[in-house]
């Protein structure tokens, strides 16, 4: 008894809504930020399921892609939340929620 | 059922690995202190046992002994994971290095791969492990709610994660001219020109940015600042003592190990004995032995050299180690990748 | 045996993850994070792909995560305090969010066991670093090129977030190198609230705009 594609989205699909229940109940934003990889890590273990089940490489390379712009995305998104924190002095997004400083 | 042996072995060569690393770093600490000592004019350890050979033992039991302090405001659950993170990481890294040939055990027909674990990936499962590492440093750093503490954690993880880039760029080189990332394909096409062929003659300038690299990511000197901090105010381990602290220095001793096999096995051939396989012939007793052997031998060598520029060498300002890493030996490791790609085109039957 | 090992990578991910949107700490979210990452890069060892194993190591758990880390400790967070959850339908909506996610699961776990496909076996080159290598070098090129300028775009994106531009405090010690020295501190008529700056490059010439590289002449007393 193997473990089946099945299973390997199924795992998935509870990592995704974990991700996306903590973006939805965290205020604080670099807590949010951590929920958003973890979003994108579900995707990506769906990527290399497939393509494991599939024998195609194209998934691997799909999740090489994913990985690069979520580093890229992790250094500018620190990058504005290292400004926010510097002009607001609070990282709670229910209290920075209006453009007035 | 074979699966049964196959991990009932696994955990053999595990044991032996792990008793056989940590006895090596015992005795390199007590080798560091004598060496220094000789490079100093003075005498090291010498009254414990013959020539101080127990003093590790010595040191041990003190470590053991000493009251575990920890501090009142300080997270806890970080401040005790900090240690084992660090030399977790600094363990991990063993099971990928190849000691020796596939060996033919005497008397017998098994053919023993001296290899505990054969990874197509093993260089890059290296980097990330060594990477993984890091933690340890910045959590001890944070958790002793310290602030020279905080300090010293935090440039040191700086000063690693910056050199981390230098290390991989260095180590492409070894890629291009092997055409694989396993360790034991590594080191197997290390092995014409009677056993000399080793990759330090095709990519010297990689070598010796791996080795500026390496010194640095092991915070030793001329790269300690971080921990220099010690001897004048304090560095990430202050709040330590005791038993957490003893894992600080084994995983300090035991990176400095990984990287001089690291070394030993990318750039000086492993464990390829020029003539050795000649003499004894491939796959028999003897050229396992010495080819393992070998290795020690070169691994050793590295050992004294990191011991040797302890001794010699004063320690870089931590603005000029930064400015060092990313100005001027990030340029030169992407340099070497251009050296030795050319090098690899012209030359292709090299 | 593989049922085993997945059952635990899966629990660890699934444990940790929960742990990363449970916890109030940030800290010990991001240590739940680098745990979910390990177990993930476990899993796919386990479906034969070890290079994007290492690369999710080396990038995910050994360089996103540390710059979290960093920033987190930089930035001194604190813990979330606890608040009442301000509309009273959040509840049951959730209690009826997770039923519809659960029947969602059933449906996949019944209808793709269906479908006949079957793992990668071991003998399989699919997910080596060599046809990683040469596909990522001759079929998707072009990704390949345009993520090498997304990367190039979020280095200089974050080198010009990340710039102090000014907005200097007026306690800056001066650190023996290139540091910008705060206007207050070498003329003395301008206030502590000036958010002008100078920049020095060198130990000499700081000492220099600070008028502490000339010998003091001591007035002679009596």
């Amino acid at each position: 008894m193997e473990p089946q594609l099945s299973w390997y989205l199924a795992l998935s699909a509870v990592l995704f809504t974990i991700g996306v229940t903590g973006v939805i109940i965290k205020r604080n934003v670099i807590a949010m930020f951590m929920c958003i990889e973890l979003m994108l890590n579900a995707v990506n273990l769906t990527f290399v399921a497939f393509s494991s089940f599939f024998h195609d490489v194209t998934g691997q390379l799909f999740v090489f892609i994913v990985m690069t712009v979520a580093a890229a995305e992790a250094a500018v998104g620190l990058g504005i939340i290292i400004a926010i924190f510097r002009n607001r002095e609070t990282l709670d997004v229910d209290e920075a929620s209006i453009l007035k400083l | 059922m074979e699966t049964a042996i196959d991990i009932g072995l696994k955990l053999v060569a595990i044991t032996v690995a792990f008793t056989v690393v940590l006895l090596i770093v015992a005795y390199t600490v007590l080798a560091e202190r004598r060496v220094l000592g000789f490079i100093q004019g003075r005498l090291g350890p010498n009254r414990v046992g013959p020539g101080g050979l127990l003093q590790p033992f010595a040191d041990l039991l003190k470590f053991i002994l000493k009251e575990d302090i920890v501090p009142d405001k300080s997270t806890r659950f970080v401040y005790v994971l900090a240690p084992i993170v660090a030399t977790m990481a600094a363990l991990m890294t063993m099971i990928v290095y190849p000691f020796g040939p596939d060996t033919r055990i005497p008397f017998t027909d098994i053919s023993l791969p001296l290899t505990i674990a054969r990874l197509d990936v093993g260089l890059l499962y290296v980097l990330g492990v060594t990477s993984v590492g890091v933690y340890g440093i910045m959590l001890a750093g944070w958790s002793s709610n310290n602030k020279y503490s905080l300090m010293g954690g935090l440039r040191a993880s700086a000063q690693m994660i910056s050199y981390e880039l230098a290390l991989g760029l260095s180590l492409i080189g070894v890629i291009l001219l092997a055409g694989s990332l396993d360790l034991g394909t590594i080191v197997e096409r290390q092995s014409g020109w009677h056993g000399a062929r080793w990759f330090i003659f095709f990519h010297p300038l990689g070598f010796v940015i791996y080795m500026i690299a390496a010194i640095a990511e092991t915070n030793r000197v001329p790269f300690d600042l971080p921990e220099a901090e010690t001897e004048l105010v304090a560095g990430f381990h202050t709040e330590y003592s005791a038993m957490k602290f003893a894992l600080f220095f084994l995983a300090e001793y035991i990176n400095m190990f990984t990287v001089s096999m690291l070394a030993t096995t990318l750039f000086l051939g492993g464990w390829n004995v020029p003539f050795a396989e000649d003499i004894f012939g491939r796959g028999t007793f003897l050229f396992g032995l010495v080819s393992a052997i070998g290795f020690i031998l070169k691994v050793i060598f590295f050992l004294f050299l990191y011991i040797w520029l302890r001794g010699t060498l004063p320690r870089f300002r931590f603005d000029q180690l930064m400015n060092f890493g990313w100005k001027i030996l990030l340029p030169f490791a992407l340099f070497s990748i251009f050296l030795t790609a050319t090098l690899i085109f012209l030359f292709p039957s090299l | 045996m593989t049922v085993l090992l997945f059952i635990l990578f899966a629990g660890m991910a699934i444990g940790c993850a929960l742990a990363v949107v449970a916890q109030r700490n940030p800290l010990y979210s991001a240590i739940s994070l680098i745990g979910v990452f390990i177990s993930l890069a476990c899993l796919y060892v386990m479906l034969a792909a070890p290079f994007i194993a290492a690369v999710q190591v080396i990038v995910y758990a050994g360089a996103i995560m540390v710059l979290v880390v960093f920033v987190i400790m930089l930035l001194n967070v604190e813990e979330e305090e606890r608040r009442r959850p301000r509309l009273k339908f959040l509840v049951p909506a959730a209690v009826v969010l997770s039923a519809v996610l659960i029947a969602e699961i059933a449906f996949i776990l019944v209808t793709v066991q269906e479908s006949r496909v079957t793992p990668v076996s071991d003998s399989s080159s699919v997910g080596l670093t060599h046809s990683v290598g040469s596909a990522l070098f001759t079929k998707y090129l072009l990704p390949f090129e345009i993520t090498s300028i997304l990367i190039l775009m979020a280095i200089v994106g974050a080198m010009t977030l990340a710039r102090r531009g000014g907005l200097l405090s007026p306690t800056a010690r001066i650190v023996p190198g290139a540091t910008q020295i705060p206007l207050s501190l070498i003329d003395p008529t301008v206030g502590h609230e000036s958010t002008l700056a100078v920049e020095a490059e060198t130990t000499q010439e700081a000492a220099r705009l600070l008028g502490v590289d000339r010998v003091l002449e001591r007035p002679k007393q009596e």
